[in-house]
């Protein structure tokens, strides 16, 4: 069994393939929740108990993520974010060439991938107002949930501000001026695709392929689809797509070998 | 000997023909074991938080000071935020003298204000002319370092960058910094050859992160030109010293220093250039042209105050050299 863990700012995704790549089990957790309950603190860096996770044996570990500097899963072959992303991309959807885009707790990811090689790649950098987590603000404050608020794309109502938090009180300006949920909701929608379209339109594809938590939703995918006038693509499986790259270097690698041999 | 403080590299030579002694300010301030806190005190004495970092650094390494009473400040060919830093330190006693290179390089425009400065600093063309002789070996051995830096691969990127960058103001003894150079030199004889495997040029400004050399070789790659650092130790050496500060390419248009880079990428063999910019910069902007007209990767990494790279610039900086691989 192969295990990819992809430790992200606001949850962890673990997925488990037999070493065909069968995608045996998955999950996602909060975080916190899950250093604390199947992490352990070693000598060397951190152990998982996988015991605890119910997942059987493993034979190999890779790790991505958030926590790729500061965390040393022990044991795990490590990996840089975005090759992982663009891995995980290129085995979920069989593409060769296509830009993706992937959305995440704290983060804005765009790769230009050209015959199954990462080319270039923009990252939000000092700002993550273009974040889910900045949906989640938005979501609360309209006491809606991230589900419903990711509806909605028609009609959004202005949003200019540049800070994610003073987005949410200019968000309560427009709801006092009696706006509804679903053109509050679209206008929270367009400002992320206000913010991420400079670098999505620097690194442009006929194709878009869109991952991360975000993509869960449908009113993001959407409002590109509209303004970019470009086919986007969400796999089966987009908050996994880190986690599945992972487990698609650790195949690629014993592909390679194998063929050596 | 009083000391002058300089905001970017100036003539040099001026400074050192009337006796006194050049004192880069951005190297005192980044050096200093507490540059954050040099950002902070900046910042409560009314610096606003979206203002460049250096300027601020700046700020309060001439403000602490108890030698520099006198600053020259370069108004043109550097930024703007320079113009409000003289006059926050006029506020706070400190003289100030402008000098401006003109955009379009214009030669008689340059004179002129060289004229000015050896005016202002009561000294003449004739010893100009015998430190410019003075300085010229000396700027021919740190052209050497640079050089066994790309070529015998002997010199790391920050010795490349450290020695380069020095030039600005010689450290203010550009004897006994002729003597670590000399050092330098022939302890790098017997030096092993680098062996990385990804070879990077940097462009911009010289970063406020104090670690990013040594992680990059860290990771196996090597920076084996620094752009603006070698400018600053201008490795043209000609007869005129106002033609000297025209082919010095940083306080001009970014189209001139594109042709310098370019031609370095293809001498040097360079897989991959690093664009630092500084938050709040307008040499941010230039960041498009660069991505126009230069034909190798370039990875984009902003600094905003003095300290180590911070995860999330690693992550890119990963990244960045996988993809190079």
């Amino acid at each position: 069994m192969l295990c990819g863990i992809d430790l992200g700012s606001r949850s962890v995704k673990l997925v488990i393939t037999d070493t065909a790549g069968k995608i045996e089990f998955t999950n996602v957790f909060e975080t916190v929740r899950f250093y604390r309950e199947y992490g352990k603190r070693h000598q060397d860096g951190l152990v998982v108990d996988f015991e605890a996770l119910g997942v059987g044996q493993i034979s190999e570990v890779i790790a991505t993520g958030y926590g790729r500097n500061t965390i040393d899963i022990v044991g795990a072959t490590v990996i840089p974010e975005l090759k992982a992303h663009a891995l995980g991309a290129i085995w979920q959807t069989g593409l060769t060439d296509f830009t993706l885009l992937d959305l995440g707790g704290q983060d804005s990811k765009v790769i230009k991938v050209r015959k199954r090689k990462m080319v270039d790649f923009a990252t939000n950098d000092k700002c993550a107002a273009s974040t889910g987590r900045y949906l989640e603000n938005m979501a609360s404050v309209l006491d809606i949930s991230l589900e419903e608020l990711s509806r909605y794309s028609d009609n959004p109502v202005e949003l200019n501000s540049t800070c994610a938090i003073f987005g949410e009180s200019e968000l309560i300006g427009r709801i006092v001026e009696g706006y509804g949920i679903p053109e509050l909701s679209a206008g929270v929608n367009y400002t992320i695709y206000k913010r991420i379209k400079p670098m999505l339109t620097s690194l442009i594809s006929d194709t878009i392929v869109f991952t991360g938590g975000v993509a869960l939703g449908q009113a993001i995918r959407r409002l590109i689809e509209q303004e970019l006038k470009r086919e986007v693509v969400v796999p089966q499986h987009p908050q996994l797509n880190g986690a599945i790259g992972c487990v698609a270097h650790a195949l690629e690698k014993r592909e390679q070998n194998a063929a050596r041999n | 000997m009083s000391r002058i403080g300089i905001t970017t590299t100036v003539p040099i030579e001026i400074i050192l023909a009337s006796g006194q002694v050049p004192v880069d300010l951005n190297n005192i301030f980044i050096t200093d074991k507490e540059a954050s806190k040099l950002v902070e005190a900046a910042e409560d004495a009314g610096y606003p938080r979206n203002i460049c970092g250096w300027i601020k650094g700046l700020y309060s390494t001439v403000v602490n000071s108890n030698d520099i009473d006198k600053v020259i400040a370069v108004t043109q060919g550097d930024c703007s935020n320079t113009h409000a830093l003289m006059e926050t330190l006029e506020l706070a006693g400190v003289q100030t003298l402008p000098f401006a290179y003109p955009f379009d390089r214009d030669y008689d425009l340059l004179k002129l204000q060289m004229d000015k400065l050896i005016a202002a600093l009561g000294t003449d063309w004739e010893a100009v002319g015998k430190v410019t002789n003075r300085l010229k070996s000396l700027r021919q051995k740190v052209a050497e370092i640079d050089r066994l830096t790309w070529q015998e691969n002997t010199v790391s990127g920050f010795d490349n960058h450290l020695f380069q960058v020095s030039c600005s103001d010689f450290d203010g003894d550009a004897d006994s910094f002729e003597q670590r150079v000399d050092e330098f030199l022939a302890k790098t004889q017997a030096a092993a050859e680098f062996n990385e495997n990804i070879r990077l040029g940097f462009i911009g400004v010289p970063p406020i992160f104090t670690d990013l050399y040594t992680y990059f070789e860290q990771m196996g790659a090597r920076v084996v030109f620094n752009e603006v650092q070698r400018q600053f130790a201008m490795p043209n050496v000609v007869e005129d010293l106002v033609e000297q500060y025209r082919l010095y390419t940083y306080p001009y248009g970014v189209f001139g220093r594109i042709q310098d880079i370019q031609a370095e990428i293809e001498k040097r063999n360079i897989d991959g250039i690093i664009h630092y910019v500084q938050s709040f910069c307008f040499r941010q902007i230039e960041d498009m042209i660069f991505r126009e007209k230069l034909d190798v990767p370039i990875l984009t990494i902003e600094g905003d105050k003095p300290g180590r790279v911070d995860a999330r610039t690693k992550l890119r900086i990963d990244s960045f050299l996988e993809m190079l691989k």
